[in-house]
Parts: structure tokens; sequence; C-alpha cells
């Protein structure tokens, strides 16, 4: 009966919810309160798949689930985003009949790293994909260490490990865990790959089991790459699916020997997220005909690159998320890779927007020098932090003639409206980027 | 004028950027005419600690940290013979922790560590990462930072901090000390580029490091450049109506 009242009371609060426009936790959160075990008394569809990890999940999400779809199966998918246990509630409960029985073949979740193993007290995925494990919103996080020992407590024998090969510490789930029940996805060695580490840390430096001395045959880009432990034996596992040739510059990707793919959005970050939801819609029985059908030039309708007009500029904002170097450091690699000439905007001016901090530590992570190419005529840093911006290049090797700081974002926006002609690329996170977009035409 | 820095583990120990206070430090001592070598030491190295003026050590994953541990133990009596004879030493964050008797791992198992002051350390398995404002009786302002600790250190006499504003001090909460000072050690739980977010602190330890080599007093110490206004700024948002100083 419980159950009964939980599902009802889900559905009202999600519909109302949805004519005033309000998030998608709350019903859950009451539902919740009504049948706390709710979750685990509802009959789940036969496929779950959850998908975890540091970057890429809403991007994995979404592709997994326009493939899945494009498959045949009816799929329920946590698209809004909401990815801790009551937005998960919300989504399962309002997709219940009142029988407690969830429509649709696959439940798809994206999953919040650190709160996953709450929700899956209650029901166990089928299926588990980690994308990776990055220095991430440390101010939260901690460090990955510890989200790895977070997530790994979500973690069941029955489910199905899909894992990124390249990654040496979201490896590591597959310690202990049933062979046969841990596939692989990763990337060969190819046009992209370098024999020394890029960047201003290096988290591969050290073997996350042993903590002996890592080798590499080569690196994809940051600690992602082909790695070997000489002291513990770790090393990277032979993959089930391969991205076997990869050009960047072009857009081309190949995906087992066998099935090309152009990139719409040609970014390292692309090519992981669609191996990893290539992994496991194979895996749910896709076939490869319908998954490149769905896949080649697919554009994310998330936006992390927004296109815009400002004067006679043409901007491109790449999302950056603050207190994530990796993704900082794999949008500057996108611009150094551009060549016109161009100017770059990085904006720091509310480090979150779900919490305060002054906590800059993350710029010293990420690796401001690729931004010295040539093509690169101008940094413009702004915001409250453009101070902590400016020290951090004072210690880089982008010349100082071409770095202006100021804190009005608004006087940035100003005078790029009246100066030049330049394509103009805004590097920022989902928190500041309105306040430069608001000063321009939208595509 | 010359002299070298030691930076132990700085693979695998900078886990907030770190590295940069090594860097800050060594901009501000060769804007001062002064020539810097950056000696590293790695985990499979002997470190070189009869030739360090600084040795800094910054923080790392609690696994990280009794790796360093274990890297380190063996050449304790080595840095103690550099303490003894005033080399200038910097240990941020959880490598703080190892200058101490003990760190008691989450899982209850005890790691005997430098024991250069008799405080011991116990870690949880919850950590509160959150942002400080503090003040020390060797600075003038406010120290800020940010802290990122999953433990609690018992039995300082003498802390680096006095009060700490915002943030938690070393047994765990609030309005408490925090960090460790014993001649020229000096150890926070502080994690990140301290250095850069505190020029005070930055030339606070330049003065001793000539203190250390002999060299006259500096009248004057560089300001480099937006590094006074970044530590201003981070002072306004923390501090708020309160920024009349520590």
């Amino acid at each position: 009966m419980r159950l009964v009242l939980a599902v009802i009371l889900c559905k009202v609060l999600r519909f109302i919810g949805g004519l005033v426009g309000k998030g998608s936790s709350l019903p859950g959160q009451f539902a919740l309160k009504v049948c706390p075990g709710a979750l685990g008394r509802v009959k789940l569809p036969p496929h779950i798949i959850a998908v975890t990890g540091s970057n890429g999940k809403t991007s994995t999400v979404e592709m997994t689930a326009a493939i899945l779809k494009a498959g045949g199966r009816r799929v329920v998918y946590n698209k809004e985003g909401s990815n801790q246990i009551e937005g998960v509630a919300t989504l399962i409960l309002s997709n219940c009949t009142l029988g407690g029985k969830m429509r649709g073949d696959v439940l798809l979740l994206e999953s919040d790293e650190r709160y996953a193993r709450h929700t899956f007290r209650w029901f166990h995925p089928t299926h588990f994909v980690i994308t990776n494990l990055y220095r991430d919103q440390l101010t939260r996080n901690g460090h990955p260490e510890w989200v790895f020992d977070a997530v790994k407590a979500a973690i069941f024998p029955e489910t199905t490990l899909v894992l990124n090969a390249d990654d040496p510490l979201s490896s590591c789930f597959a310690i202990g865990h049933d062979p046969d029940k841990v596939k692989w996805f990763g990337l060969d060695e190819c046009s992209i790959s370098t024999k020394e580490h890029r960047g201003v840390y290096h988290d591969g430096a050290r073997c996350p089991v042993c903590k002996g001395r890592m080798e590499y045959t080569c690196y994809h880009f940051a600690h992602i790459g082909h790695y070997s432990c000489p002291a513990c034996g770790h090393r990277r596992h032979n993959t089930d699916f391969a991205a076997t040739a990869l050009d960047l510059k072009e857009g081309r990707l190949t995906i087992n020997g066998e099935t090309d793919i152009t990139l719409a959005f040609k970014s390292i970050y692309n090519v992981y997220n669609i191996l990893a939801a290539w992994s496991v819609c194979a895996l749910a029985g896709v076939d490869k005909e319908a998954m490149a059908g769905v896949i080649n030039n697919y554009m994310l309708k998330n936006g992390r690159m927004i296109t815009f007009r400002l004067g006679k500029h043409r901007g491109i904002l790449l999302t950056s998320k603050h207190e994530n170097s990796v993704a900082y450091d794999t949008n500057l690699a996108y611009i150094a890779g551009t060549d016109k000439p161009c100017t770059v905007l990085v904006i720091v001016d509310a480090i979150s927007r779900k919490y305060f901090t002054g906590e800059t530590s993350w710029l010293w992570d990420i690796d401001f020098d690729q931004l010295k190419s040539p093509n690169v005529q101008r940094v413009m840093l702004y915001g409250k932090y453009c101070n902590d911006l400016a020290v951090r290049f004072k210690y880089g090797q982008v010349p100082a003639d071409k770095v202006e700081v100021g804190e009005s974002i608004a006087t940035a926006a100003e005078y790029l409206k009246e100066n030049g002609d330049e394509d103009v690329y805004v590097v920022t996170c989902f928190s500041d980027r309105d306040k430069l977009l608001a000063h321009a035409e939208k595509d | 004028m010359e002299l070298t820095i030691l930076h132990l583990y700085p693979d695998c120990m900078s886990l907030y950027g770190e590295y940069a206070n090594v860097a800050v430090l060594r901009r501000h001592l060769e804007a001062m005419g002064v020539s810097v070598t950056v000696d590293t030491t790695l985990f499979e190295d002997t470190p070189d600690f009869a030739h360090a003026d600084f040795i800094y050590m910054g923080a790392g994953t609690e696994r990280t940290q009794k790796a360093a541990l274990t890297a380190l133990l063996p050449h304790k009596e080595a840095l103690r013979a550099a303490i003894d004879r005033g080399a200038v030493v910097l240990f941020t964050g959880n490598a703080m922790e190892l200058l101490g008797a003990s760190v008691t791992d989450a899982a209850g198992r005890v790691w005997p560590c430098l024991a250069f002051a008799d405080f011991t350390t116990e870690e949880h398995d919850s950590r509160e990462p959150v942002d400080v404002l503090a003040c020390s009786d060797l600075l003038p302002g406010w120290v800020v930072g940010f802290m990122n600790k999953c433990s609690e250190t018992h039995g300082v006499d003498t802390p680096l901090i006095q009060h700490v504003e915002q943030g938690v001090g070393n047994e765990g909460n609030a309005a408490e000390p925090e960090g460790y000072v014993s001649g020229n050690v000096f150890a926070t739980h502080i994690t990140g580029p301290v250095l850069v977010k505190n020029p005070d602190f930055t030339d606070f330890l330049i003065r001793r490091i000539f203190e250390l080599k002999g060299w006259p007093a500096p009248e004057a110490l560089p300001a480099l450049p937006y590094e006074r206004e970044a530590y201003e700024a981070t002072v306004r948002g923390l501090a708020g109506p309160r920024c009349a100083g520590g």
C-alpha cells in the first residue's frame, strides 16, 4: 500500500513540478519518505545500466539512450541529470504502474560517483559503466582515490563492469571482480598519442595498487594511456571495444577496425564517451549498423559547446567545469589545435553555482601553457578571481604582452563588441557562462 | 648568493597544485638575486638533506601518504640533522602528520612516523573540505587557504596558527589552533599553493632562509604582480566585513 502511495505521490508531484518548472529530485524525496524501501520493491526492467565517473557521464548517457532507442529499446533515463538517490527515485517511481512495475526495456541512470552506493543499496545495475576518475571538484570530492573507494562500495558481484582500460585508477575496479563480468574499452596508440606525459601534474606517475613507479608506452592525454607497473604487474587490460584509429583534426574515428565514425565534436572527450556508449549498447545487443547510424556526426543536446556572436566576433564557448583541470586541458588543447587567429577569454567569477568557495588551487593543475600556440593572439583573464588567474599565468609561458586582466565581465564583453573581428573562445564553467552570454547574440 | 630547495616526492605528494609553493618561493628568491637550485627526490632516491636549505613536502592521498612515509623513514636521521642545522622545512596537507609520532588509518592500523614531535593523528572515513581563514602570531594578516582533511591531530603543543576563524583546527573543530611549528620547521594542514595565496608567509620564510644562510636581512621583499591583489580578493570573499586584519 505504501508503495502505491509513493508512486501516486511521485507522479502527482512530478506533474505539478513540470507545470511550474521545478526540479526533479523533490518528488522522489517525498515518495521515499512515504515508502523508504520503494526502490527495492518495484519491478525493474531486465537491463539496468548505470554510468558514473568524473567526466563524461551526461554525454555518455545521452548517446547511450539515443543508440538504444534506435535499436528498438524502450529507454527510461534521467536526462535532467538528477543523479543522486532522490532524482533516481523520481525517475523510477514516476515511470511505474500502480502495481509497482516500471515500464521500459532499459533503465539507464547517470549516477553521482559519491552517492551511487546509496542508490544501489536497493537494486543492483546489470551493467555499470565507469568512464574515468580524475581530479574533479576536490572541494567536495576529496581526491580521486577517495571517490574510488566510494564507487567501490556500489559494485556488486553480479554486475558487469564496463571500464576504461586506459585509466589506471578506474581499471582497479576489476580487481577481485569475476573477469567474465568485466568488459574493457580503450584507445589504441594513434595519431594523438605521445611518448611523453603532457600536463602539469601526473596522476599516473605512481601505480594506484602498489605506489611503484609506473611505465607508459604511450599517453593519449593526462594519465590516460598504455601503462604498466613493473613492481606489481598492474597494467592496461586488452580491450573488448577499441578505437583502432583516430584523426582528431579530420574528425574521424574507427571502432574495432571496421566501423568509421565522423565526429561532430573533435575532442578526445567525445571519443571516450562514444566508446563507452558503444560498448554498453553492444553488450545490450544493439547491432553495429544501428549504433554507427546514431553515433555518426552525433550532436550532443546537452551542449557543452555554444556558438554566439559578439560584435564582429564569432564566439565559441567551451564549457569547462571549474575545479576540473582535465576538462580545462582538453578545451585548451582544442583551441591550440585550431588554425585561425583568435582571442581566448577565461572567466573565473563564481567557482561553483551550488556553494561558495574561494578555493583556486585547481588553477595550478591546468596546463595553460597550451595557449602559447601562435594562433592565440590574446588571452583575457576576467572575473572575481582574475588576479589568481593572472598570478597563475605569471608562472607559465604565455608572453605577458598577450595577457590582459580585469574583473568586470561586462567590460570585457563591451570591449570585444567594439573591437576586432577574430574568433573568440570563451573558457568557463556553467556557473559563469551566462554572465558573458547575456551580452552576446546566440547563434 | 646560492641556495638549494629540496622538494620531496613532487610526482605524487602534490595533490592540489602544491608544486606552486616551490615555484613561488624560487621566483621570489630569484627576484632578490639569489641563484636557486631545486632538487627533487622520488621514493626510490636517497634525499640529499645535507645540502638542502629549504625542504618541502605537499599532500597526497591517504595511501600515497603511507608510501611517502615508508620511503622517508629510512632517512629520518639525515632529515633530523638538517633540521638541527636550521634548514627551513615546510610540510603542507597530510605531509604535516608525518612529523608526529604516528598516524592511525581508518582501518585502525598504526603507522609510526618521524616522531620529531609527540602529536598523533587519527584518520576517519569521512572528510571535511573547507575554506580556511585563520590567524597566526607569526604573520601580520589573515592566513587563507583550503583544507581537505579526513583526520584529527592531537597533542600539538606549538601550533603555527593560534585561531581558525573558518575551517577546522588540528583536533577537527573550528576556533582551534592549527598546524605545527618548532624552530624552522613549519607545518599546516592547509593544502594547495599556500605560499601563493599568502604572500606574507612567503616573505616570512624568505627572511628565515636569509637568517639561516647568514645573509644580511633584506630591507624590502619583492612584491610580484597580482599576488597581493589575489590575496586581498580571497580575504574579501572569506572575511567579508571582518577583513580589517587577523
